[in-house]
């Protein structure tokens, strides 16, 4: 979304200014990019970096050519890693988002689970992994479960914290309108408490693809972590490569997907949200009278 | 001025909100913060409560809500007691306290839908007192886009949107630059006039309580209780240069009397 921009003759310098420095920005970085690519092409064709492991970059790029196009074997273990991320993400993270609620409103279960939460966040969760994989076999179930346990936690721990730190002037001013419990937890207490759901929300989907990788490597039937396995056990270690950077790409899309999620959810925390929104109210009023 | 015009039998009637031998110590039992108070409010009148901080007037204030509950009298509204909060009562704090992700239109509306499924009738009221505080053309925007003194006047209309006839405000412009307050205070004597509404105001400062007032109830502290009601005879409306005036200069002086005197 580009915010509207006034005609405004200083204003419109102002961003041709922008985008110049934009783009001197851009070269720079992509020069810098060149730069690294093409010295460790040449440090591997003069034998400074062994090419077993050190592929040439123009090897990797026919990788990519090959198990993306040629054999396009890629993608069918790219959706399988994709699925496990988005059901494990989304199962973690409703689990720790309603279990953080149900503790966080009610101070009794709280204080007796306290002990345990403690122990599990001290407990690096994917040593449980193995764990798992033994009470609910191989396959997709206990993927998941693996997923779902490194994604739980930071959206439970946020909920948690966000339900509880409701804000009391809030509160004191639904309790003076004669607000019902479930008046107070829908309209005040859940949307208090979005932002930091998000934010645990977003450590959480890192966590997912990791999860999802290591769920592969120990399981070694497929998807991408699997691939990788396969590749470097064959000493394909150009297309290891390609196949890692296309996590990275990965990566990078979830992340950007979290934003746009974040700024459609918690719009009232960014400038074009509550323009949007704004705009929708005010249609709906107007559309009303 | 009033008591002429009202006929001696319809005094009692008259008497909107009233207290007898309230007070207050809070759980540990250390702090009194509310000893023995006896007050009675008429009908639309405007009262003041000032007094140092600490002495009690939240404490009054939430009493006459029904947000606490008195440790001992009572505090009757349209004669019932108060035993939790109402609908015939309506109150605003020192901070806005609005919702950040409502509109300034859907904040006024809460009210409105905490006590149901707001109507289209409830939201043209809402639109109309926005206009009323000065912000019809803010009723679409966020919190985060409005200033102090707007984000206050956003809490003013909700405050009315209620339709409440008691009005109870504990420092509703406290936090904001001296020039703000003044022209709301203004604005707030022009409104509760307009709607008619009975009301009671938290301030720890003399002259606004005054200049506001048609009675000032004069707190002192330790414990906590109500010194004085000083009664305010000074015509309506009131100019802000009336605070100048001999007549005002000498109210002041009894309220800060009583005030030193303890
Ligand atoms: N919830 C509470 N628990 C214990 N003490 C309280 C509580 N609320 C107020 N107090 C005490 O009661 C006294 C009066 O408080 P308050 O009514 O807020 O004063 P004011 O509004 O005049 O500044 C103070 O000494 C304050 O510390
Ligand atoms: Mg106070």
């Amino acid at each position: 979304m580009v915010a509207i921009q006034s005609p405004d003759a200083a204003t419109g310098n102002a961003t041709d200014a922008a985008r110049q420095l934009r783009n001197r920005r851009i070269a720079t970085h992509l020069g810098i990019f060149l730069a690294i690519v093409l010295s460790w092409e040449i440090a591997s064709r003069a034998g400074w970096l062994d090419p077993l492991f050190y592929p040439r970059p123009s090897a990797i790029l026919q990788s990519f050519w090959l198990i993306y196009v040629v054999n396009g074997n890629v993608w069918y273990h790219l959706g399988v890693t994709m699925s496990l991320v988005f059901a494990g993400f989304v199962g973690g993270s409703v689990l720790g988002i309603v279990l953080g609620s149900l503790v966080g409103l009610n101070g009794t279960l709280r204080r007796f689970l306290k002990p345990y939460v403690i122990v599990l966040e001290a407990t690096p969760r994917i040593a449980v992994a193995p764990l798992l994989i033994a009470a609910l076999g191989f396959g997709v179930t206990s993927k998941i479960a693996i997923i779902m346990l490194v994604c739980f936690f930071a959206p439970f721990i946020n909920t948690l914290s966000g339900v509880m730190n409701v804000n009391q002037d809030k509160l004191e001013l639904f309790r003076a309108m004669g607000a019902s419990k479930w008046q107070i937890l829908r309209k005040l207490v859940l949307p208090d408490a979005i932002p930091v759901i998000m934010a645990g929300e977003r450590l959480a989907l890192t966590a997912a693809l990791s999860g999802a990788l290591v769920a592969e490597f120990i399981q070694r039937d497929q998807g991408i972590g699997s691939l990788i396995l396969v590749y470097t056990r064959n000493l394909n270690m150009a297309s290891a490569f390609a196949c890692i950077f296309t996590l990275t790409l990965l990566g990078f899309l979830i992340f950007r997907g979290m934003e746009v999620l974040d700024r459609t959810i918690a719009y009232w925390k960014h400038e074009e949200g509550r323009t949007r929104v704004s705009a929708r109210r005010r249609k709906a009023m107007e559309g009303q009278s | 001025m009033k008591d002429q015009i009202m006929a001696p039998d319809t005094v009692a009637a008259d008497i909107v909100v009233s207290g007898r031998g309230v007070g207050k110590t809070f759980a540990d039992g250390s702090v009194v913060a509310l000893k023995n108070a006896d007050f009675g409010i008429k009908r639309g009148s405007f009262v003041s409560l000032v007094g140092p901080s600490g002495c009690g007037k939240s404490t009054l204030l939430r009493l006459v809500s029904g947000l606490i509950a008195p440790s001992s009298g009572a505090v009757t509204v349209h004669g019932t007691p108060v035993t939790g909060p109402r609908r015939d009562i309506s109150m605003m704090f020192q901070k806005a306290t609005l919702l950040e992700w409502r509109t300034a239109l859907d904040n006024v509306l809460l009210p409105t839908e905490i006590a149901g499924t707001p109507t289209q009738a409830d939201r043209n009221r809402a639109m109309d007192l926005l206009k009323l505080v000065g912000l019809g053309d803010f009723a679409f925007s966020f919190p985060a886009q409005l200033s102090g003194g707007m984000q206050q006047r956003v809490a003013l209309a909700r405050l009315l949107q209620t339709g409440a006839d008691i009005l109870l405000l504990d420092e509703p412009f406290g936090a904001l630059d001296e020039f703000t307050r003044e022209r709301l205070n203004t604005e707030l004597m022009r409104i509760v006039a307009e709607v008619g509404a009975t009301t009671l105001f938290v301030t720890h400062n003399i002259s606004e309580a005054i200049f506001l007032a048609d009675q000032v109830f004069v707190m002192t502290s330790r414990p906590g209780q109500v010194a004085k009601i000083v009664d305010v005879d000074l015509d309506r409306p009131r100019p802000l240069s009336i605070q100048t005036s001999p007549a005002f200069n000498a109210l002041v002086a009894d309220v800060r009397e009583t005030l030193g005197a303890v």
